[in-house]
């Protein structure tokens, strides 16, 4: 399988649902320490409106998977889920034609620029910005490199992983955490785990088993 | 013991207060429950720009009590101090626009401005033309530094709502009506104190505690913290104190004339207020700074916060004019 088809599209984007329910506890405990601690409960709220919308929406494609999640979270207050939410309709924007690596890289790219834009964020500031970047940088270099859109999503989720680590050891500028300042140092950003965890999600076998 | 409030279920009360709303103002707005916005009951006569605002409940009668002819086309209320979402104010555009672009007033908050931000982009990608005013009018949160969030927006979006609004009904372009809504906030700054902290629904105690000899000054709208104490004392000499930097900041000399706004926090007395207000003129007129026009009253309020804030507006004839224009809301109309 070379692209990512409607009902790949889905499942993982039912997969990312489940794997963010079986981790809410331990991302709202990041969210503690260097936010509010209301993380996790709102990204489980955004992601019951996602199932819903999935459940409601009568048309097969991945462009209506990816628009069910994006108005999930644009429907969701404070600011890391509308953030989410036009991350994703990045995403919905490319599905109208093949999923390919390209066209992926391609959506990862408007995505993390839209993000940076209206969340004022950089690499660095310890937001989704930090998983986000590096994901788009990944999928760009395994495309350029002739990889199917598995392995490129695979690499993603490596980058996008890698750089959630390093929001460890950074002083936060933007979001919740900077009002915290050296209390989060140490604390990986919630929404950059949240970020690697919606690649991992795209793993082989939920899209080739799809 | 949560503080006793007149409402039900926590989670319905700005829902409940919205059908309230309508039902009090059939012939003026309809409320959308959800996604929840307010329109005027009867659009606009002619087509013009519409004008929309919103941010979180908690400071009604803003926005919602401010649509209607003279004003504004749409309102979008947030949950208790919290930005409405995204999704809602895009609903609140679309139903609103009438073909010649939608004004956007958002408050100076990092929520508010993201999510109106957001909804601009979802309905620009359907061709419906945006321009925004930025409010961000609160002399407290004067910024020391590059990178902050900025001054907060309070009570002078009341006068860019106003004023805005009556340029829209006359048939100011969107353009215009940005130019006009920027130079309205360039000219207006707001100071703030508290006797008492608000407290939100469902808390059994107010955000802050204030010794009985102080007040909390430069406080915002959401029951934060000012940002310092001082004695309290006799309205003759709060006042002064509130208006001396904001005199200062806007530069008003002998022969200014202004617009000036005393406006309850959400638990001050009318009679409280008319003292402040004659306090605020006569140390104006000392200064050799004319009252144009005055607005007394809780318009801007955080839930049950007792105090006031003082916004002057260097006015000009045209912003004078515009203010004067008739207006028929649920809270303002003349």
């Amino acid at each position: 399988m070379d692209s990512v088809t409607a009902v790949a599209a889905r499942e993982w984007i039912s997969r990312f649902a489940e794997v963010i329910d079986q981790r809410a506890a331990e991302l709202t405990e990041l969210d503690r320490q260097a936010g509010d601690g209301d993380y996790g409960t709102n990204l489980r709220s955004a992601l019951r409106r996602t199932r819903t919308n999935l459940a409601a929406g009568t048309e097969e494609s991945a462009q209506a998977a990816f628009t069910a999640i994006a108005n999930a979270f644009l429907h969701t207050g404070g600011t890391s889920g509308p953030l989410f939410g036009v991350w994703f309709r990045e995403f919905a924007k490319a599905a109208h034609t093949e999923l390919t690596a390209t066209v992926l890289a391609d959506a990862a790219q408007s995505a993390v620029d839209i993000v940076r834009r209206l969340g004022k964020a950089e690499v660095g500031h310890k937001t989704m910005v930090d998983a986000m970047v590096p994901a788009a940088t990944a999928l760009r270099a395994s495309a350029e490199a002739g990889a199917d859109a598995p392995a490129a999503l695979a690499a993603a989720a490596a980058a996008a992983h890698a750089g959630a680590d390093g929001t460890a050891d950074q002083l936060a500028l933007r979001g919740r955490a900077s009002y915290v300042g050296e209390h989060a140092r140490g604390v990986v950003d919630p929404g950059a785990r949240t970020v690697a965890l919606f690649f991992d999600a795209a793993r082989p076998d939920v899209l080739v088993g799809a | 013991m949560p503080v006793r409030q007149l409402r039900n279920d926590p989670d319905e009360f700005v829902a409940e207060a919205l059908r309230g709303l309508q039902g009090a103002h059939p012939e003026l707005v309809h409320c959308q429950p959800d996604p929840a916005y307010v329109l005027r009951a009867q659009p606009a006569r002619r087509a013009k720009v519409a004008l929309v605002s919103g941010g979180g409940s908690g400071h009604e009668p803003l926005h919602t009590g401010f649509v209607g002819a003279g004003m504004l086309d749409a309102a979008v209320p947030g949950a208790v101090f919290a930005s409405p979402t995204a999704f809602q104010i895009a609903a609140a555009i679309r139903a609103s626009d009438r073909g010649h672009g939608v004004l956007l007033i958002v408050k100076n908050y990092t929520g508010d401005v993201l999510n109106f931000s957001i909804a601009a982009e979802l309905v620009a990608d359907e061709g419906i033309e945006v321009g925004t005013v930025l409010v961000d009018d609160d002399l407290a949160t004067e910024p020391a530094a590059e990178g902050g969030p900025g001054r907060r927006g309070t009570a002078a979006v009341v006068a860019v709502e106003k004023i805005c609004g009556a340029a829209a009904e006359r048939g100011a372009t969107l353009a215009e009506l940005v130019a006009l809504g920027r130079r309205v906030v360039d000219s207006a700054r707001t100071m703030a104190l508290a006797l008492a902290a608000c407290t939100q629904p469902g808390q059994d105690r107010p955000s802050f505690d204030l010794p009985a000899d102080e007040v909390e000054f430069g406080v915002g709208i959401h029951g934060e913290h000012g940002v310092g104490r001082r004695p309290f004392a006799l309205a003759r000499e709060l006042v002064p104190q509130l208006a001396e930097p904001v005199v200062r900041a806007l530069g008003l000399a002998s022969g200014a004339s202004v617009l000036a706004i005393v406006n309850g926090l959400g638990a001050t007395h009318a009679l409280e207020l008319s003292v402040v207000h004659q306090e605020l003129s006569d140390y104006l007129n000392g200064l050799g700074v004319e009252v144009a026009r005055s607005l007394v009253g809780p318009y801007v309020t955080a839930l049950d916060m007792r105090g006031c804030s003082v916004t002057l507006l260097r006015a000009d004839a045209e912003l004078i004019e515009l203010w004067d224009a008739p207006v028929r809301t649920p809270a303002l109309t003349w």
